[in-house]
């Protein structure tokens, strides 16, 4: 096999830098997943599930369909900065409160999705926040609770 | 009104959801080991042939590749299950797995080979190095067409694998006697999980020779699997299962933990495995697609007389639960209804198509599409209104059902239909003369608890710390019904602490005494009551001590906040640590470790179901508002209500929840699921061609819990986890029906199906 | 998956020399949504992935001399949170709104749907009814390329392998109104079965213009030209509309695939175009 050439990547993630030297087919959920930001989930890996959701230059995106080098230079932020333990977000009290989840593994997601909306929208109505979180697939949940939960944060709930 | 408890009952967090939140659980694929290898299967690409060349050569001398595994060297290839209570008809079955692929290849995507190479790019690359050389043998995909004399044969030599029957008073007779008769052929979709966590493990053998995997799974008793093929003692293998990222029965058939335990075994090192979607598309078995012919007859006043039904489940090209699922359908075949005559055969039959298995509902929820249609066709037929035909026949507690098991629980039936009903709220009104609204219902029962011939037990062992917190453990696994959080609060309950001071570990094969399966709706009955009766007996042995201080009887005493007082005399109490102390002084330990049995019946040995199978049933009812383009045929949910008896509700966030994500789940397999297949090649293996509703798909739901606490879990729970899937497909098919007149009897109903029934003709 | 060069060019020159460089090796990300699909699937063996998302020479959206023009750059999400669009091209931001979901429209881009010529592309059929043209360039040239000329079949154009679109243009819509209708299995995310786009404008009650667009009906998404003739003059009256509207399916050739049948298209296809056309004429649904 030919020897793959690397390309050097330097990026922060939840405001601390991170660099590498990676193949150029990287994609971003690749790089996240091995350098330990494990919360970064992978569902299909073909951008159709939104488990990979992560905060791209104040974007949400599918970090599977987005490559590592492409992220050079700029922020990215994973569904550990929203909260710690101690100093939980609104969204993450919310969902918590609402039982918003059930397995858990759209969650990460789910509360960006959900944290993009509210930031660039912070009264939706209840359709608005259906559309907002339509590219986050949940099988557990019905999505009622995910929504009962973000609109509960949109009326000052969890504050 | 329900009892009232402390915790049980009550909307409490609980741990898991908190680092859920956080991202801070470590998933299967999250997790990783120093030296470990990365592998990938090698599956077949034909549905039925014969494999006459496997060159792996290549593949194991490319750099990077640390084995490359065949049938040859596997140990014991044949992984064979006694499928119990197999009819004399069909005889005794052995349903034979292959792990890999020897010669005979009987479905698209069949594993032949495995690889675990550095990285994962390395073992892809080693795949597309393996030369595999096939030659066609004969095929069948339609199971109607398999049934035939003439059909190849998967197995042996009859496709037929299972077959159930229900015989009840005379169906001549009943027909006789009826005013209308109703008859129709059904069609259900095969469904896919579509979990979003994809199967994953990773697999290792630890200081002391044990074969340990670490993954998703549904059932830890796995192990015994791994043992067998691997040629080891049972206790040289362990498995600690994870936090699943969703199951629906997915997870409980056996996936990667065998390949896995292959891998670390003959590598030495570790190994993780992880389906990518695509592969849980054409690798993993989905739910039967059925056939349902159904025959019913009513008086005018809506009394059923009659009911006649054939049944034909595609089996695909391996047994698996496939005997197990038809009895249920059998057994639920008649849907909640008293019905005096009554004549079922049920069959289970191979193809060449992808193996199918446990689904949520597991056989049960594919005759509610049936009998739920029919009663609204009777309905239409007698001009009377549906729930009213329903209450004419509606089970009630005392009634033997046709395959006379007397119903011992509650039947709130009326109660869940009226509610559900009602919680729709006024009719809409059509968005456009071209649209038109319909509202649907449907009724079911589903049953919870394991078939009780199978002699179902759960383990579980409680002990007090001296601080007063507890700590449970059980091996129940959990998929994200918040398993390990009931089993917290069953046990705060009963030992009068708050949910954060009792500690649950689970879910280890080695570690924490075995619970059982998540599957079967049994895992609150079983675990539930395993730990329910482990932290009494901790109770009792506290309270005896705690008694003699007090100078009390034991009865009388109430564990609470930490604090053993006497229901009599409030001032006799004492701290409950100080009781724990003298406990352990006096050398009487505060743990117990508990069995819990169902209910223990003889295995059935006849073809006629005529015994009791089920320790006991979920009732309830979901309703439905659509609105339908009647240009396009596009179906548009308005609203949706579901309401269960669930007996008691632990917690009742987790119930809604169940309920919420059964019904989006029904809706799914109502309205777009389908997992296709064209001669036995896969088409839509993957999310983006197999559509599962998203957040635009599903409207409000309303959730109805209604609590008879007649069920036999904990504090008179019931199950919830597969009822709440059950009745929502149909629900969505009648509103359908009602909205433009005429019925869809194939399931997924698609915009093309319903647009070729208003033309006058159903489309396949 | 395997042997792939990374490229950032930090100018359109930069780009178009590569470009001429290695041709269709050289593959542009944009949203990244179709390209990374076909690496991970395997069919791209090696090549250049390049990276366009700062190019500013791909970025802006602008009038000009009466002409909406986009830079290839630029995201769908963007398009339509523009407040130009939204005031002169309003059609085209509710059109947009319709595509895929929330994320993929953070990162696709209309050049990378274009590119991608899919008989599905859902920017395709609103831009065909605005007339839109592709600007495309290459180290040696320069050309204006009409989107209706733009499709040559199922994941083919007339781009030649040193070519890279650098902007859409339209003409400012004028008086009329627009509608597009997508179509699929569910109403989340979805693979169009058949979508619509409709311009049309009137004059004292009569159609004195009617542009139609369809995809996922024919090996390209199309105008329907001769139907749109049929309307022209007609009076803006529903039963009339529909029965124009039925004959639309002499100029597709849809095909039957996992979502659909043919015969489902080719029925269902007469009927969105009446929906859209009542929509857009202001007729009663």
């Amino acid at each position: 096999m030919a020897k793959t050439e690397t390309y050097n990547i330097r990026l922060t993630v939840n405001d601390r830098p991170v660099s590498a030297s990676i193949a150029a087919e990287t994609t971003l959920l690749d790089f996240l997943r091995e350098q330990g930001f494990i919360e970064v989930k992978r569902g299909c890996d073909k951008g159709d599930c939104g488990a990979c959701t992560v905060i791209l230059e104040g974007k949400a995106v599918l970090s599977c369909l987005t490559l590592a080098l492409q992220a050079d230079g700029c922020k990215v932020y994973t569904v550990k900065s929203l909260g710690t333990a101690e100093n939980m977000h609104p969204l993450q009290k919310a969902f918590v409160g609402h039982e918003a989840l059930q397995c858990g593994f759209c969650t990460p997601g789910m509360l960006l999705a959900a944290k993009a909306l509210l930031d660039s929208n912070p009264h939706p109505t209840r359709g608005e926040i259906r559309e907002a979180i339509s590219g986050n697939l949940c099988r557990c949940t019905g999505y009622q609770k995910i929504v009962d939960a973000i609109e509960a944060v949109s009326k000052g709930a969890y504050r | 009104m329900s009892t009232d408890y402390s915790v049980v009952g009550k909307r409490l967090a609980g741990v898991d959801e908190k680092d859920k939140v956080l991202g801070n659980i470590v998933f299967a694929d999250d997790f990783v080991m120093p030296g470990m290898l990365h592998a990938k299967v090698f599956r077949a690409t034909k549905a039925s042939a014969r494999l006459k060349k496997l060159d792996v050569g290549k593949a194991r001398a490319l750099p990077g590749v640390a084995c490359v595994l065949t049938a040859a060297d596997v140990p014991h290839n044949e992984s064979v299950k006694n499928v119990v209570g197999q009819t004399t008809e069909v005889g005794l079955l052995e349903a034979k797995h292959q792990v890999l692929v020897r010669e005979r290849v009987r479905y698209w995507g069949e594993p032949v080979a495995l690889v675990a190479a550095e990285t994962s790019k390395i073992a892809m690359a080693a795949l597309k190095l393996i030369v595999a050389e096939y030659e066609d043998l004969p095929a069948v995909f339609d199971p109607l067409e398999a049934l035939k004399p003439s059909a190849p044969k998967i197995h042996g030599n009859n496709n037929v694998i299972a077959s159930w029957k229900l015989r009840k008073g005379d169906v001549a007779k009943g027909f006789a006697e009826a005013d209308v008769i109703v008859e129709n052929t059904y069609r259900t979709p095969r469904q896919e999980h579509a979990h979003l966590e994809p199967e994953s493990g990773v697999a290792w053998v630890d200081d002391s020779g044990v074969v340990t995997v670490r993954y998703a799974a549904q059932v830890i008793e796995h192990y015994r699997d791994i043992a067998t093929v691997l040629g080891l003692p049972e206790s040289r293998v362990r498995v600690i299962g994870t936090l699943i990222g969703g199951g629906f029965g997915g997870k409980e058939d056996v996936t990667v933990e065998v390949f896995l335990a292959l891998l670390a075994w003959k590598t030495g090192r570790p190994v993780k495995l992880t389906y990518t979607r695509e592969e849980m598309g054409y690798g993993r078995h989905k739910r039967h697609p059925y056939v349902l012919k159904y025959r019913t007859g009513a008086r005018k006043d809506g009394t059923l007389t009659a009911m006649e039904a054939e049944i034909v489940s595609d089996a695909g090209a391996y047994v698996y639960l496939s005997p197990w699922v038809l009895i249920y359908s059998t057994v639920h075949s008649t849907g909640p209804y008293l019905i005096p005559n009554v004549k079922v055969d049920a069959r289970s039959v191979l193809t060449n198509n992808i193996m199918t298995s446990a689904f949520r509902g597991f056989g049960g929820m594919q005759t509610v599409v049936a009998y739920e249609a029919q009663m609204d066709e009777l309905a239409a037929r007698l001009g009377l209104d549906p729930l009213e035909l329903r209450k004419k026949n509606f089970l009630k507690t005392g009634d033997v059902t046709a395959s006379y098991q007397e119903i011992t629980s509650e039947v709130r039936l009326e109660e869940c239909a009226r509610k559900a009903l009602e919680a729709l709220g006024e009719k809409a009104v059509a968005s456009s003369p071209r649209r038109k609204v319909g509202r649907g219902l449907a009724c079911c029962w589903q049953s919870y608890g394991r078939m009780t011939y199978l002699h179902d037990t759960a383990n579980c062992w409680v002990n007090l710390e001296m601080d007063g917190s507890a700590v449970v453990r059980s091996g129940i696994p959990d998929l994200g019904g918040g398993q390990r959080e009931s089993l917290r609060a069953i046990v705060a309950e009963v030992l009068g602490l708050q949910v954060q001071e009792v500690h649950v570990i689970s879910t280890d094969s080695q570690v924490t005494p075995l619970a059982g399966t998540v599957t079967a709706t049994r895992a609150l009955y079983m675990s539930g009551n395993a730990a329910k009766l482990a932290a009494e007996n901790v109770r009792r042995i506290v309270a005896e001590k705690a008694a003699e201080m007090l100078g009390v009887r034991p009865e009388v005493l109430e564990f609470r906040d930490k604090t053993v007082f006497s229901r009599e005399d409030q001032g006799k109490k004492l701290a409950l640590t100080d009781a724990i102390k003298q406990c352990l002084f006096q050398g009487k330990v505060p743990q117990s470790l508990d069995t819990f049995r169902a209910p223990f019946t003889e295995p059935i040995t006849s073809d006629v179901i005529k015994d009791p199978v089920f320790p006991d049933f979920t009732f309830g009812a979901q309703a439905a508002e659509v609105e339908v383009d009647t240009e396009t045929g596009e179906v548009k949910v308005l609203k949706w209500a579901t309401a269960y008896d669930v007996g008691k509700a632990i917690n009742l966030n987790r119930v809604e929840g169940q309920m919420e994500g059964g019904a989006a789940q029904g809706l799914g397999f109502g309205l777009m699921e389908d997992y296709l297949e064209k001669d036995g090649l896969p088409l839509t293996w993957n999310l983006h061609d197999y559509l599962i509703p998203t957040s635009r798909d599903v409207p409000d739901i309303k959730s109805i819990v209604i609590e008879s606490e007649s069920g036999k879990g904990p504090f008179g729970a019931k199950g919830i986890g597969e009822p709440s899937i059950s009745a929502a497909g149909p629900a969505v098919a009648n509103a359908v029906r009602d909205a433009i007149g005429v019925r869809v009897s194939h399931l997924p109903i698609t915009p093309e199906r319903v647009f070729f029934a208003l033309q006058g003709r159903e489309k396949a | 998956m395997g042997g792939f060069r990374f490229f950032r060019p930090a100018s359109l020159a930069q780009l178009l020399e590569r470009k001429r460089k290695e041709g269709r090796r050289a593959r542009i990300l944009d949203g990244g949504s179709n390209v990374l699909v076909y690496v991970k699937e395997g069919s791209l063996e090696g090549g250049t992935l390049v990276d366009v998302r700062k190019l500013k020479a791909l970025k802006g959206i602008a009038v000009r001399n009466g002409q909406v023009e986009i830079g290839a750059g630029e995201v769908i999400a963007d398009i339509i949170a523009s407040p130009l669009i939204r005031r002169q091209a309003r059609f085209f931001a509710e059109a947009l709104q319709q595509f895929a979901n929330p994320l993929v429209r953070n990162m696709a881009t209309l050049a990378g749907n274009i590119a991608d010529s899919s008989p599905i592309g859902d920017t395709i059929p609103p831009l065909l009814v605005l007339e839109a043209k592709v600007v495309a360039a290459s180290s040696q040239a320069r050309r204006v390329i009409p989107l209706a000329e733009f499709f040559t079949g199922p994941g083919s154009n007339v781009l030649k392998p040193a070519e890279v679109i650098t902007r859409i243009r339209f003409p400012v819509p004028g008086k009329g109104r627009g509608i597009f209708l997508k179509f699929g299995l569910r109403h989340g995310t979805s693979c169009s079965v058949a979508s619509v786009a409709v311009w049309v404008s009137t004059r004292g009650g009569r159609i004195e213009e009617a542009r139609i667009a369809l995809g996922g009906v024919a090996p390209t998404p199309l105008r329907a030209r001769l139907t749109e003739e049929m309307l022209k003059g007609q009076n803006a009256e529903a039963g009339l509309v529909e029965s124009i509207a039925a004959r639309v399916v002499h100029e597709i050739s849809p095909i039957s695939d996992v979502r659909a049948s043919a015969e489902y298209r080719r029925q269902v296809s007469g009927k969105l175009l009446a929906k859209a056309l009542r929509h857009a004429l202001g007729l009663e649904e």
